[in-house]
């Protein structure tokens, strides 16, 4: 599978997923569970896992606002219904199913890649040289901002400026750390641009690095492609069916 | 193939007198390469992988050249080249050059991150390596180079009145630091510390050394309160000190990146804040006197943007909280990167001064000749423990 | 358009909007600020308000589409919210990029210009953002002003004008903090690399 065919995937099966109701879901869930399945194998634990993380705070949220102090659900607000809690409980139940649906297909998809490097993934994408330019450079500022972030947190709780726990203190200078940061970056990068960069002509060095690898859609992309837009369709059949 | 060492003081144009030679070369006839003394200064910035960065340099078809392989690729492919330390950057990028296109080596300090063994090897590549070189470097020349002097500048800027700090070293009385019971591991992460133990005693300057990963970063972060250690005991003169749970450190620490540390834009907004975050009992000190101590760094006014001063010299201002002396135990990261002979001893003689005033001092160093001279006891960090050599 | 400077603004704004999560991680502040950066990025380019405006965008969806695909995958969908965003920053924000950069400092003017700027990205954020709100996430999001879409439920409004005026009430105090946050950073950029960045584009 190329990287541009499950972008697609991903795009459709999102989608579908979207525009899906209750049972509509249960078709994205089947070919989201086959990809896993396939693609990812041994990583489908890992998978769950992750998106589950994410999910479950946002969930147990929607729990706690739609049944413990609402009591209903939006149908039943608009039309003035008495409502009920299980009303609730279902409407909370489908917006996380579908939630927990998008959330595990890009999880399941950055896994299936996440062997490759950041080069050899942009490189295969079909996009514009500009973009390809753009995420390179992005990727690569957000590993210096990272490291000064480490580095910048330490020193300043070493200064007695921010704090390591929750307090007022954090709230008030808090935004001190965000500065040392950025003006660290932009040291790097000026110094980059003002000496490294002009001498080496490194930038010129990218584009020889990204182009030339766009993959066409190969077999197994159409046939992913294929089973998404299969369950975008059966899903939208049973909304309609079934309501 | 012409070798050239470039010699000469802080600020008396060295930097740019490299960069002119390397941007000097006709276009199409010859591609340099450089590494310079700054932060990640050794990296293209465009990559987020080990094996990115190389890939961007490898020369298509391959040059029948010497590889230089100090870092193994295979292994380190995966990380980040941010997340390596200096040193490793460093080897990172001789490696690059050393597969690249680039006919010509231009390196401003570098070398200073590297350890002994590292060093010798990387001077020995670029010693007999089929390519031009320059080199910039605060310690002896290689030997065969040809030697270019830049004398020092007519009106020198950042000028240090070491006089003036030596004069500030009072008597100060440490606390003992006692480390009784270490235990720490990250979360999703390995193990740093395991019943490890060490004392800190005032008075005495430790170099703490240890493979990259071991610890020593983690170690500081602990004693300034960053990171919260399991299932520790650390004492302060006797009494439980615990600075994750707040409360403040009586540490003074200088990064070794300098930007990496400071708390505003301009010097003012740095000392302001600082003085306005110390805790309860600790004296403030006053603006007069820190004004003073810029001043005796070479830099002529409080308002002085930080970011806009050259690297050596924000690389000075750096130490100006330690040496200030208001927190009694001073952590130094790579003090001397970038710092000339003079600059270099003039230092480890007035932290010797701390030292014998009563301070404690913890520093890390690749610099051998520094080390020399600043009297140390070793901190070796590694498997999990903390010895004392 | 796009100089190499400008590519590089954009980058770093980008990844400043994708590193503030890990900053408010460390310190543990419940505010989400990830546009920050895109602020920044309209003042730092304000001398052209057009390039702003697309040096922004770029910055805002590659900022979004990096933090949905590695960090949080809800954050895509409020791209709307950043076109928003960035034309209120690049058109009205930047009117104040003399103010900020003021020196010595006009603190009456500063307060006033980011409250403005402030409520009015977060007004127009807030309402362009309700239907997302709505359609993908039920009307929660996981931060504390579900419990104000809550109250306003519990009080008979429909869904989508619980959701609006839920944003209404959090968003301008969220985003008068991020134009805050962006206008001091950018008061303290060095004159350098703002005059460096603002350099026209060759033709």
């Amino acid at each position: 599978m190329t990287p541009n065919g499950a972008v697609l995937f991903a795009a459709v099966a999102i989608l579908g997923a979207m525009v899906s109701g209750g049972r509509g879901l249960a078709a994205g869930y089947a070919v989201a569970a086959l990809f896993a399945l396939t693609q990812i194998a041994p990583r489908t634990g890992a998978c769950l896992r992750r998106a589950a993380i994410v999910m479950a705070p946002l969930a147990a949220f929607m729990l706690i606002i739609w049944v413990g102090v609402v009591g209903k659900s939006p149908q039943e607000i608009a039309s003035n219904a008495e409502g009920t809690r299980s009303a609730a409980l279902f409407y909370v139940a489908t917006v996380a199913a579908r939630l927990f649906l998008i959330v595990f297909v890009l999880q399941a998809v950055l896994l299936r890649f996440d062997h490759d490097t950041p080069f050899a993934f942009v490189r295969a994408l079909r996009v514009p040289a500009g973009a390809k330019r753009m995420m390179i450079l992005t990727l690569s500022l957000i590993e210096t901002l990272r490291n000064a972030v480490d580095r910048a947190y330490t020193a300043l709780v070493a200064a007695g400026i921010v704090t390591r726990g929750l307090s007022l203190k954090n709230l008030r200078t808090g935004w001190i750390l965000v500065q040392t940061v950025w003006l660290t970056a932009i040291t790097t990068v000026t110094a980059r641009m003002r000496d490294k960069w002009p001498v080496e002509d490194t930038l010129a060095l990218l584009d020889p690095a990204l182009d030339g690898g766009e993959r066409r859609l190969s077999p197994p992309d159409w046939l992913w492609l294929g089973l998404a837009v299969a369950a975008l369709a059966l899903g939208q059949y049973l909304v309609w069916a079934h309501g | 193939m012409a070798k050239e060492f470039i010699a000469g003081p802080n600020f008396s144009g060295r930097s740019e007198a490299l960069l002119t030679r390397l941007r000097g070369g006709a276009q199409g006839e010859q591609r340099a390469f450089f590494i310079g003394p700054y932060a990640e200064a050794a990296l293209s910035g465009l990559s987020s992988s080990v094996a990115d960065e190389i890939a961007l340099y490898r020369a298509r078809p391959p040059r029948a050249r010497d590889v230089f392989s100090r870092l193994d690729p295979v292994a380190a492919g995966a990380r980040k080249p941010q997340s390596l330390s200096g040193g490793e950057q460093v080897l990172l990028a001789l490696h690059c050059f050393s597969l690249s296109m680039h006919d010509t080596l231009g390196i401003d300090t570098a070398l200073e991150q590297l350890d002994a063994v590292n060093r010798a090897a990387a001077i020995d590549y670029l010693s007999s390596g089929a390519f031009d070189a320059l080199l910039i470097d605060n310690h002896a020349a290689p030997s065969g180079w040809r030697q270019t002097v830049r004398p020092p500048s007519p009106s020198p800027a950042f000028v240090i009145d070491w006089a003036a700090l030596n004069a500030t070293v009072v008597p100060r009385a440490a606390p003992v630091i006692d480390i009784r019971r270490l235990n720490f591991t990250y979360r999703h992460g390995p193990t740093i510390f395991r019943d490890a133990a060490a004392q800190l005693v005032p008075g005495r300057a430790y170099r703490l050394f240890g493979a990259n990963g071991a610890g020593k970063t983690t170690l500081l972060k602990i004693l300034v309160g960053a990171l919260a250690p399991a299932a520790s005991e650390i004492a302060l003169d006797g009494k439980p000190y615990a600075p994750w749970r707040g409360g403040g450190a009586p540490i003074a620490i200088a990064t070794q990146n300098p930007d990496q540390q400071w708390c505003g834009a301009t010097l003012e907004e740095d000392l302001e804040r600082r003085r306005g975050a110390l805790p309860a009992g600790v004296a403030i000190p006053d603006i007069p006197k820190l004004a003073a101590f810029a001043r005796a760094l070479g830099v002529s006014g409080l308002d002085q943007h930080l970011y806009e001063l050259p690297l050596a010299a924000r690389k000075r201002v750096s130490w100006l909280w330690p040496l200030a002396g208001v927190h009694p135990w001073l952590v130094l990261d790579e003090p001397t990167v970038g710092q000339d002979a003079a600059t270099r001893e003039n230092l480890a003689a007035l932290l010797a001064r701390l030292c014998a005033a009563g301070h404690g001092i913890v520093f890390v160093t690749h610099d051998e000749n520094f080390a020399r001279l600043l009297p140390h006891a070793v901190l070796r960090v590694e498997n999990g423990g903390i010895s004392s050599l | 358009m796009f100089t190499t400077q400008r590519l590089i603004v954009i980058a770093l704004c980008a990844a400043l909007n994708f590193s503030i999560g890990s900053i408010v991680y460390l310190v543990k502040l419940p505010l989400y600020f990830d546009s920050v950066g895109t602020i920044l990025c309209a003042l730092l380019l304000a001398a052209d308000r057009r390039a702003a405006f697309v040096c922004c965008l770029v910055c805002a969806v590659t900022s979004t589409l990096m933090t949905g695909l590695l960090v949080n995958p809800f954050l895509p969908w409020f791209v709307a919210t950043d076109l928003t965003i960035c034309l209120v920053s690049a058109f009205l924000t930047t009117h104040a990029a003399e103010t900020f950069r003021a020196r010595p400092p006009r603190p009456a003017a500063f307060a006033g210009s980011v409250l403005r700027y402030g409520i009015i990205t977060g007004v127009c954020a807030a309402i362009v953002s309700a239907p997302v709100v709505v359609y993908l996430f039920g009307g929660v999001t996981g931060s504390g002003s579900a419990f104000v879409v809550a109250f306003f439920l519990k009080t008979g409004q429909q869904l989508m004008s619980a959701a609006l005026l839920s944003g209404l009430t959090a968003d301008p105090i969220d985003k008068t903090l991020q134009v805050l946050i962006a206008a001091l950073l950018f008061r303290a950029t060095p004159t350098d690399f703002v005059t460096m960045v603002r350099a026209p584009a060759r033709t």
